[in-house]
């Protein structure tokens, strides 16, 4: 690149970078500023809106339902994607390529269709949308798949020589698992978790569907507070979400090195 | 130490039968190679035998235990792994001590024996690298000390040098051979490299489409190959096409279209039959040649007279292309020292027990075959 | 593989089973097959307005993000893979963050009274309705989608060998010939990947066309979601959701067919 191409450029790059970052420092920025509305220069900084979050009962129960919720979600998704993949990579022969696209499939389709479907089909079944059983099996369904990703993408590079050298050692199948394959793959397991616990947190479509009495995630209970307002709480209450998700990446970068993921393959 | 036995046994995926009716006996503390092109099933049969695949049909013993359904880990066997398969996330220490804490040894002990199978591969003072810390050679090394530790009754090694550097290679060969001989394990040694099976083994079964083609030592393959294509996997073959015309007791007279060979066969050769001859390119004499280009008998000798074509100086040897009459292209090895320039009229003698009959079915390879 | 089957092959097989029966008032639907619900889909002109619609937004969003995303995409494919690993964490930063979230972000700046409008005012150009119509929707959906195209277009190229550049230049190409005549064909399938992905993402986009678009601007989810929820009309509403699958499939699979054939020789 010659001349003004030098300088246009990145000028350009940065540009796309502030705009994709843009909504979220303001959203953060609303959140502490003292003013209904966001000004240039701020106008102060203030925890009132916290403050009124804090005390919004239905922000409160939305918070503590969305917790619980990802938490149930993440133990569910994990496991069950770690035997997904532990099976296609493994032991599947024929029909490796169609399972594989079989169990990342839920990431294809429209969420807010998968949604609808499962909304009628829960009630055509007679199982309805209280309670939150129908809104967790909404959210491991599209969970599921990250942590089948992930797995897989260690799982592969681990040749299955690895564990038969373990079961030709003495290991039964049992003990090799414990401690062969499951101390390789637990990068990709606790990432993929990661991913499953924040996709959960932000799930929207499905849980708009299929959100029952009482069970209201807080992304739902934001939406339809934006719906007729938009003062700062709303702020507060994203900046929150955003620590949250934000804390869920920086504890398993401290625990286990995220970055250790992928390292190994240099 | 236990003899391996492996009977009849049969292996098919699907509509493809990996192994055919294989049958083979390895006596305690013998080495046998597998030797045969890739897809042939000699790792298949090894993995039967380590217990990694189930035979379709068949059975396979470890001395009198009949071991066909038995679990890997209950077999016993100490396994090299072409890629070694160690394990990533620990030393190795950890590594080689693995397989004594799942024979529940007690602690010490497994301290004590583990230094001491280090010290005799040769890794003392490594113990406490990680596997991907160390060197190609090394992580072979471990690998074999990892399977050696816990005294297996049977040492699968498969193709364990595939992955070193050639100079490396040469080194291991020697070593694996004496570490087999001292720890008297009966061993099966897979791989595709021929010269490494002729230096290794005490005996070879050359295996190709999933059959057992020939079984016999280094010496007996490679001079009597039961057929053309088990010559030409084996070094380098001159295979020429002739008829029978007489056997007696395996000195056999063979009638090409250049002339009459006298070479050495089977008693099962009997006239009139359609063969090959194999002559190992060291197997001639060369000398300054006169005279038309042909072939001729002279006695137990068969002599050819022909023309170089080419030559290539490979340090100790030189290696010769030699064109005799009628399209005869023969590859020669001799000594360096005198060497012919292209061009130069030679002669060939070859004797007729270096001159090996096999059946005549043609063979696809650069085994110069006419 | 037994939960995929139960909680996702049949509810979706339900959905279209559903799509056939007959509307009712006192329960969801009758056990009564009928085509009326598609029939009704398909003749009306103001679904079709709606589906056109959506399309729209979807192609325009796919567009300017794979305009806006290439030379970030070729920055970062080009850079050294430290700086590499950080302005990844940035692009992927926006898809921890939730979508209603960064919806918010988007009403706060561009309200009546938002900062992009005191910026305008400032500036003297004055404020500009930016939100609660399709200018909204726009800038709403190429934010949330752009880190999709970013990261396929940024694969693709980073298995682009910077040496072809440098062939391609000694070999007397100018900059600008170099990369229509190496760079953009070798990075077909990356773009190709990721305007799918945009266009199937923007197509089922139901946060942004309510939140930016303020129900003014009616998108086809937003049209079945309103048909289910609050008209509890299921069939209609399945076969809505149905129709709307099929031209998505069909739109897909027409472009994949082109891409394959530029692609030629590449992928």
């Amino acid at each position: 690149m010659a001349g003004p191409g030098r300088l246009l450029f990145p000028a350009f790059v940065t540009l796309m970078f502030a705009f994709l970052l843009a909504p979220i420092v303001i959203v953060v920025l609303a959140a502490f500023n003292s003013g209904e509305y966001l000004t240039f220069p701020p106008e102060g900084f203030s925890l009132r809106w916290f403050e009124n979050f804090f005390q919004n009962r239905p922000f409160m129960r939305a918070l503590g339902f969305s917790l619980r919720l990802a938490l149930w979600v993440t133990f569910v998704a994990t496991v069950l994607g770690t035997l997904a993949s532990l099976f296609v990579v493994r032991h599947a022969r024929r029909l490796r390529d169609f399972l594989r696209v079989l169990f990342v499939a839920p990431l294809a389709f429209p969420s807010i269709l998968t949604g609808i479907a499962l909304l009628i089909y829960f009630y055509a079944i007679g199982v309805g949308t209280s309670g939150g059983f129908a809104l967790g099996v909404g959210h491991v369904l599209v969970c599921t798949p990250f942590v089948f990703i992930s797995v897989t993408s260690v799982l592969v590079r681990f040749d299955s020589s690895i564990e038969e050298a373990s079961r030709s050692l003495g290991a039964g199948p049992f003990t090799t698992f414990r401690r062969i394959t499951l101390p390789m793959i637990k990068g990709g397991v606790v990432s993929g978790a990661v991913l499953a616990f924040i996709t959960s947190f932000d799930q929207f479509p499905i849980s708009l569907l299929l959100s029952g009495i009482g069970t209201t995630t807080l992304p739902v209970q934001l939406f339809d507070y934006l719906r007729f307002s938009f003062d700062p709480t709303a702020a507060a209450a994203s900046t929150v979400s955003v620590a949250i998700t934000v804390l869920a990446v920086i504890l398993t970068e401290r625990f286990v090195g995220l970055g250790s993921v992928y390292g190994e393959k240099r | 130490m236990a003899s391996i036995h492996i009977e009849e046994v049969t292996k098919r995926f699907g509509a493809i039968t990996a192994v055919d009716r294989m049958r083979l006996d390895l006596q305690e503390g013998e080495l046998i190679a597998f030797l045969g092109p890739s897809g042939c099933g000699k790792t298949t049969t090894l993995r039967m035998v380590a217990g990694f695949e189930r035979p379709t049909a068949g059975a396979i013993r470890f001395g009198e235990q009949d071991v066909t359904n038995l679990a890997p880990e209950r077999r016993n066997v100490g396994m090299v792994f072409q890629n070694y398969a160690l394990f990533p996330h620990m030393t190795v220490t950890q590594n080689v001590a693995y397989g004594l804490q799942m024979r529940a040894v007690d602690a010490s002990e497994v301290t004590r024996r583990v230094e001491a199978m280090l010290a005799k591969v040769q890794l003392n003072g490594l113990g406490d690298r990680y596997t991907r810390q160390i060197s190609g050679g090394q992580q072979q090394r471990t690998a074999l000390a990892r399977a050696l530790v816990i005294n297996p009754s049977v040492l699968l090694l498969d193709e364990p040098l595939a992955n070193l550097d050639a100079k490396l290679r040469e080194e291991m060969r020697f070593y694996i051979r004496e570490l087999q001989r001292e720890f008297g394990i009966t061993t099966i040694y897979v791989t595709h490299d021929q010269s490494e099976a002729l230096v290794l083994a005490d005996r070879i079964a050359v295996m190709m489409d999933g059959e057992l083609h020939q079984l016999g030592a280094p010496k007996e393959i490679y001079e009597r190959p039961a057929s053309a294509r088990v010559a030409d996997f084996i070094g380098l073959a001159n295979l020429i096409a002739g008829q029978v015309t007489s056997n007696r007791d395996g000195a056999v007279t063979i009638a090409s279209q250049w002339g009459e060979i006298a070479a050495r066969g089977g008693s099962e050769l009997g006239a009139g039959k359609d063969v090959l001859v194999c002559v190992r390119p060291e197997a001639f004499t060369m000398s300054e040649g006169s005279g038309a280009p042909g072939l001729r008998r002279e006695g137990d000798f068969t002599v050819v007279t022909g023309q170089v074509r080419e030559l290539a100086y490979l340090g100790s040897i030189v290696d010769y292309q030699v064109e005799a009459a009628g399209g005869l292209s023969l590859r020669v090895q001799a000594v360096a020292g005198e060497e012919f320039p292209p061009g130069s009229p030679v002669e060939l003698r070859f004797p007729a027990h270096k001159t090996w009959v096999v059946g005549s079915k043609p063979v696809s390879g650069n085994g110069p075959s006419v | 593989m037994v939960m995929l089957f139960f909680f996702f092959v049949l509810p979706y097989a339900n959905m279209l089973y559903i799509s056939f029966l007959t509307r009712a008032y006192d329960e969801p639907y009758y056990h009564v097959a009928t085509l009326a619900n598609y029939a009704n889909v398909l003749s009306d002109g103001f679904n079709w307005e709606i589906i056109g619609l959506t399309f729209w937004f979807a192609i325009v969003t796919a567009a300017a993000t794979l305009a806006l995303s290439y030379p970030v995409a070729y920055f970062m494919a080009r850079s050294s893979s430290k700086r590499k690993g950080i302005l990844l964490a940035l692009v992927l930063a926006p898809l921890l963050v939730g979508v209603v979230v960064r919806s918010y972000g988007w009403m706060i700046l561009l309200s009546d009274t938002g900062l992009v409008n005191q910026f305008l005012n400032w500036m003297g150009i004055g404020a500009r309705k930016l939100m609660y119509n399709q200018t909204g929707v726009w800038i709403g959906l190429i934010h949330v989608y752009m880190p999709f195209m970013v990261i396929s277009l940024m694969n693709a190229l980073s298995d682009v060998d910077p040496e072809l550049e440098k062939a391609s230049r000694s070999l007397g190409a100018s900059a600008w010939t170099t990369f229509w005549r190496v760079v953009w064909p070798l990075s077909l399938p990356g773009v190709a990947a990721g305007t799918v992905l945009v266009f199937v993402l923007s197509v089922s986009a139901y946060v942004i066309p309510s939140l930016l678009g303020g129900y003014n601007v009616l998108t086809a989810p937003l049209l079945i979601v309103q048909a289910v929820m609050d008209l509890f009309n299921w069939p209609l509403g399945s076969a809505l959701a149905m129709v709307l699958f099929a031209v998505t499939v069909g739109t897909i699979t027409l472009f994949n067919r082109i891409m394959s054939r530029a692609m030629k020789g590449i992928a």
